[in-house]
């Protein structure tokens, strides 16, 4: 057998990673794959009503100034995308236990092939939204500022990477860490900032708010999105600091741990 | 050639360290290898560092060589998988194209005699039905060494017939570490054996005699 360079391996474990999570997702069974891409029009739908009730309900003329269907949806991709990044790290070196047995398998493959398929579910549901959105005519459903979403969206990714891998390094010595997100991701979509945007709220609640970085990332999602929304609650600083902290926490845990997370 | 450098390894008991190496230096040579010890001396556990899926507590183990996943009953595969899509990842993980992954997975279903459990997942396996489907994906690979535990032991007469007869003609153009309990299969395949015993090493150049020292610590620990 030829020796292959160390990026050639890599690629390689990668790819066959992502095609094996790809491959589980179709063929356990089709409502998973439905459940996928329709959950998140479920949950647009369900708080577009809510929002649209509030509104009749309070009788004020708030009719917004966006297009609600579109700030719903770029909100909530978003959040999702974090959600089931975080999700699938936790449980990415218990479900693949057995594949390092293969030497060229290290964990944290695992965690990148999860973050890709997660990145690439999503990237069809994106499509599929902007699909429906042009046959339904819906106005104003170009982003404002597509290169600032994009590096919003990529810059997320990152931050869901960071985070994730401390919990999955986390839950595999300590179990409470996979119970804690739990209980904690419903709270986190009440208090993310998804469904309304800051600027409606009290500005002692959004000083509040503001302590939760997930509330920076979608408020920069919605500024690049909408128009008549911008980035000036997000402190650009404060999301670089909780990028880089849990990705160094979480690769430094993960150097000191990978032997025994293989041969446990 | 393998090089152990003072090589320790341990697990942590509740009642204190268990010793399987204790400052091992040792260069193996080339060769088919068999390797003996009473249960729980470590054969295992020596064979998953050569693998490089366990880490020894202290010290390295070094080789140029290419060496196999350890071949035992039911390792290296995941439950909820099929045992074709197990095979794809395989080869997938090893950088095959298309057409050879093709190949193999048509030979692996041949060489298993799986039939319809091939396209099941393996969770619903035999260990011994696992152990067929690692022996023959193993065989569709090339390299150095074949690390081998105890997996001819699987299946029916019929097929470990079978699977040593492809084994024997496999080891002409490579190398094996086998482990086993039989010591006909033994003498079979290697010509030199390593005896692990007591957290030491010892390499003899013939297996018989590999054989016979171990039978000698059999009878002194009666």
């Amino acid at each position: 057998m030829v020796a292959r360079k160390p990026l050639h391996i890599f690629t390689a474990v990668i790819k066959a990673l992502f095609l094996r999570e790809l491959d589980m997702r179709i063929s356990v069974g089709k409502s998973g794959l439905f459940w996928t891409f329709f959950e998140p029009f479920l949950q647009i739908f369900i708080f577009v009503a809510i929002r649209v009730a509030i509104m009749n309900h309070t009788g004020k003329s708030m009719a917004t100034h966006y297009n609600l269907a579109v700030f719903m949806a770029s909100g909530f991709i978003a959040f999702n995308l974090f959600k089931h990044i975080l999700n699938a790290s936790k449980g990415a070196f218990q479900a693949n236990r057995g594949l390092f047995a293969y030497k060229q398998v290290k964990p944290i493959d695992t965690i990148f092939s999860r973050v890709l398929v997660e990145m690439f579910l999503s990237s069809i549901i994106i499509v599929i939204f902007l699909a429906v959105g042009f046959i339904t005519e819906q106005d104003n459903l170009l982003p404002e500022n597509p290169l600032m979403l994009f590096a919003g969206y990529i810059w997320l990714v990152l931050f869901s990477l960071g985070v994730g891998l401390v919990v999955a390094v986390g839950n595999t010595f300590f179990v409470s860490v996979g119970k804690f997100i739990g209980i904690i991701s419903f709270a986190l979509l009440i208090f993310s900032a998804v469904f309304f945007p800051l600027i409606s709220l009290p500005s002692a609640a959004q000083d509040a708010l503001l302590y939760n970085p997930l509330v920076h990332f979608m408020e920069m999602i919605h500024g690049a999105y909408i128009v008549g929304l911008d980035d000036r609650f997000v402190d650009y600083r404060y999301i670089l600091m909780w990028t880089v902290i849990p990705l160094f926490i979480g690769l430094w845990l993960y150097r000191r741990l990978e032997k025994r997370i293989i041969s446990q | 050639m393998i090089e152990l450098t003072n090589v320790t390894k341990y697990f942590r008991t509740n009642a204190g360290k268990k010793y399987i190496l204790k400052d091992v230096t040792m260069t193996l040579p080339d060769g088919n290898i068999g390797i003996l010890g009473r249960n729980g001396a470590g054969k295992s556990t020596l064979m998953r560092m050569l693998g490089k899926i366990e880490f020894p507590n202290q010290g390295t183990i070094h080789s140029n060589n290419t060496f196999s996943w350890p071949l035992g009953l039911g390792g290296g595969f995941v439950g909820n998988m099929t045992g074709a899509q197990n095979v794809k990842f395989v080869c997938n993980l090893y950088g095959l194209s298309k057409d050879e992954t093709r190949e193999v997975i048509a030979y692996v279903k041949e060489f298993s005699e799986l039939g319809d459990y091939f396209d099941m997942p393996i969770k619903t396996y035999s260990s011994g039905m696992k152990g067929r489907l690692g022996f023959g994906l193993s065989l569709a690979f090339d390299f150095d060494y074949m690390i081998i535990d105890e997996t001819l032991s699987v299946g029916d007469a019929r097929f470990k017939k079978k699977a040593k007869d492809v084994l024997l003609k496999k080891i002409e153009n490579c190398h094996v570490i086998l482990v086993s309990h039989e010591m006909k299969t033994l003498q079979q395949m290697c010509q030199t054996g390593l005896l692990i015993h007591d957290g030491q090493l010892y390499y003899y150049d013939n297996i018989d005699e590999a054989i016979s020292r171990y039978n000698d610590i059999n009878k002194k620990g009666k």
